[in-house]
């Protein structure tokens, strides 16, 4: 029989990595709303500006609303308006969070993507350099450049910026929230933040210049050397596809927690500055909806990555295909 | 022109810096060798005697940074003789007495690149080379067929992929690999590693290069697959006339594919000669390293008193440290009271004992 690259064995992967997804949202869910049931602060009391309610009121009200006593009660009718595609209104403005979430959840993936681009364009030559000539003096300075970048806290980096920028451009470089007009260096300079100071740099160039290395002393890097033919092309696979990809799915969560920070301080209207808002206004159901949101933004990345692997790694997609 | 050398190689040495240590290990130490067209040369030692070291660095595979090259490669073209190590030598301080590297440049930068520029169209055009361990030396990454076509376009005429892919073809049935149409689409791991082996010979041969490195073709294989892929390659040097050079600790795929051979030890060839007169080690006619290697091979009449298979005593050469007599003096059975004083205070010579036939070693010397 032929063995040819069909897309099979990767549609097959898929759907079982789809089921396995879909549970584990369902555990994800079930995770946050007890962690929310067990914390302290009550979203009744939130929703009536924070008084403080005696029991009997709170069983009336409980009772009015038709609010489950027991925890898992609270969770089945969440679950049930789930599936309905409801995932309730927010307690704090009222309206359905799913389209809130969505829209803003938007921007959220401009800023994490767009910051993981950055980091990637930066740590990438730092690292082939690495690879390639070794800690040489300019390598040094690279690698240190790497390491400090990452080890500055991003809370403090963001308000140094921020003050730079003004000192020098008289204007704030906040305010996408606030429906102000902006330039594109404004617009950028959160991406570039958390590009900067969500701490992947210097993993990303550890791994990528010990992958780098590992690779171009294979064998078969070798045998291209010894052939004449370009070993880039032939190391490119496993040098920095791979690497690069398992980079990105595996970072993508620690640039989200970044992102929280960043919208905060730059006024970015994203799902981290929202989450900020509602775990502050014991607002639940936007808490448990971008949290799903977010585990399935990582979900899909890491699915996006093995989906790339057995696509380019031809050993992999015969495992499928057998398993 | 036809009596000039396909491959002259002359003092050469490779030295690897280990930084542990503060020394060079000298790993190939001022070697001489010809290669005439149409002959195979078997190189021959055990391991670390530096035999895929030289052949490494012909090929300028040894990566700079430890490693570190010198002297001349005469490599016979068509028209031109041209030195593959041409102008390294700028980069490195060389002792006047015995041509040792005493210290190389700080950045090896300048070095690497005009080592890649001398081996510009050299590798894989002219010179080709195979490995041992062909599952891992063919990229997992890419059909059978795409590396062998990618050479073919690289270096030969056929520069159309249709044309390539029949060439390809061509290449896969000559080295006897089965269903070459199916293979061709095939990764190396869909394949047993004879054939993996097969499917490299193809794509080194496909490039139609002259001279053939085979840096020990046969380890790693089973014992059956090992006699039939040195079949293949006495079959494909008679058909194509391709030069060989074929590296092996084995001295039974040596002896059977070889009109000449060279033995090492530490870095340095100890004999070198046509293949009867090396193999030829009755009455100590031959090196005792040679001599020993011989008696090491799995055969009745080499077993020992015990019933053990004879084997060499002693430990592989120091290559950082290296004695100032002879290389092989500490594990010699030969060495006598005559001339041990010789033995381990000066180098011996490689003296010519018949036509080509050269031994290094003072037993031969003086005669």
């Amino acid at each position: 029989m032929m063995v040819s690259r069909s897309a099979k064995p990767v549609v097959l992967y898929l759907t079982r990595e789809l089921y396995v997804t879909f549970f584990l949202l369902i555990g994800v869910s079930l995770v946050v709303f007890a962690v929310l049931y067990s914390a302290p602060g009550d979203p009744l009391a939130a929703v009536f500006g924070g008084q403080v309610l005696s029991d009997a009121q709170r069983e009336e009200m409980m009772r009015n609303l038709g609010i489950s006593n027991t925890w898992y009660g609270q969770y089945w009718s969440w679950l049930v308006k789930l599936f309905n595609g409801d995932f309730g209104t927010s307690l704090r403005s009222g309206q359905p969070v799913l389209g809130e979430v969505t829209k803003l959840a938007k921007n959220t993936f401009y800023l994490t993507f767009g910051a993981m681009f950055f980091s990637l364009m930066i740590a990438l030559p730092i690292a082939i350099y690495l690879a390639k000539r070794g800690t040489d003096r300019l390598g040094w300075v690279l690698m240190m450049f790497a390491y400090t970048t990452s080890a500055v806290p991003l809370f403090w980096s963001a308000y140094i910026v921020i003050y730079i920028y003004t000192r020098f451009f008289n204007t704030l470089p906040i305010g996408l929230a606030t429906g102000e007009s902006m330039n594109f260096t404004q617009m950028m300079l959160p991406v570039f933040m958390l590009g900067l100071g969500s701490g992947i740099i210097s993993e990303t160039v550890r791994f990528l210049r010990d992958e780098i290395s590992r690779v171009f002393s294979e064998d078969y890097v070798r045998t291209a050397r010894a052939k004449g033919v370009s070993v880039w092309k032939h190391a490119l696979t496993e040098a920095l596809i791979i690497p690069v990809s398992e980079m990105i799915a595996s970072k993508i969560p620690f640039v989200i927690g970044g992102a929280i920070i960043v919208e905060q301080i730059f006024n970015w209207p994203g799902i981290g500055r929202m989450a900020w808002q509602a775990a502050q206004d014991r607002d639940y159901p936007v808490i448990m909806c971008i949290t799903l949101v977010t585990a399935l933004i990582v979900r899909l990345t890491s699915l996006l990555q093995k989906t790339l692997y057995v696509i380019v790694n031809p050993r992999a997609s015969q495992e499928t295909k057998t398993s | 022109m036809n009596n000039s050398p396909l491959l002259k190689i002359e003092e050469l040495r490779t030295y690897f810096y280990s930084r542990t240590k503060q020394a060079f290990i000298r790993s190939v130490d001022g070697v001489d060798l010809e290669v005439n067209k149409g002959d195979t040369l078997g190189i021959v030692g055990e391991s670390g005697s530096g035999k895929s070291v030289s052949m490494l660095s012909i090929m300028g595979l040894i990566a700079a940074r430890p490693g570190i090259i010198t002297g001349q490669v005469w490599y016979q073209q068509e028209q031109a003789r041209i030195n593959l190590l041409a102008g390294l030598q700028d980069h490195v301080q060389v002792s006047k007495n015995d041509g040792r590297i005493m210290s190389v440049e700080k950045t090896d930068l300048a070095w690497q690149r005009r080592l890649e520029k001398n081996m510009l169209g050299i590798r894989g055009k002219e010179i080709a080379m195979i490995f041992q361990n062909p599952k891992s030396a063919m990229n997992p990454f890419f059909t059978i067929g795409h590396q062998i076509v990618e050479n073919i376009t690289r270096h030969t005429q056929y520069k159309s992929r249709k044309e390539a892919k029949e060439r390809a073809l061509y290449w896969l049935e000559r080295v006897k690999i089965d269903s070459p149409q199916l293979r061709f689409y095939n990764y190396p791991y869909g394949l047993s590693g004879g054939m993996c082996q097969r499917a490299m010979i193809a794509t080194a041969l496909s490039s139609e290069a002259k001279l053939l490195i085979a840096d020990e073709p046969t380890t790693g294989l089973d014992a059956t697959i090992q006699a039939r892929i040195a079949d293949l390659l006495e079959e494909l040097r008679a058909q194509t006339g391709v030069t060989i050079v074929l590296i092996s600790h084995d001295m039974g795929v040596i002896g059977r594919l070889s009109n000449k051979i060279a033995v090492m030890y530490g870095g340095r060839v100890m004999e070198s000669g046509p293949a009867q007169a090396v193999i030829d080690h009755a009455d100590g006619k031959s090196h005792p390293y040679t001599e020993a290697l011989l008696k090491s091979i799995p055969r009745e009449d080499n077993m020992s008193s015990q019933g053990h298979l004879n084997s060499i005593d002693g430990e592989v050469l120091d290559t950082i440290n290296v004695p100032r007599g002879c290389r092989f003096a500490s594990r010699c059975q030969r060495i006598n009271k005559s001339i041990e004083k010789m033995c381990l205070n000066e180098e011996p010579p490689l003296a010519t004992v018949s036509d080509g036939h050269k031994i290094r070693c003072w037993h031969f010397a003086g005669v």
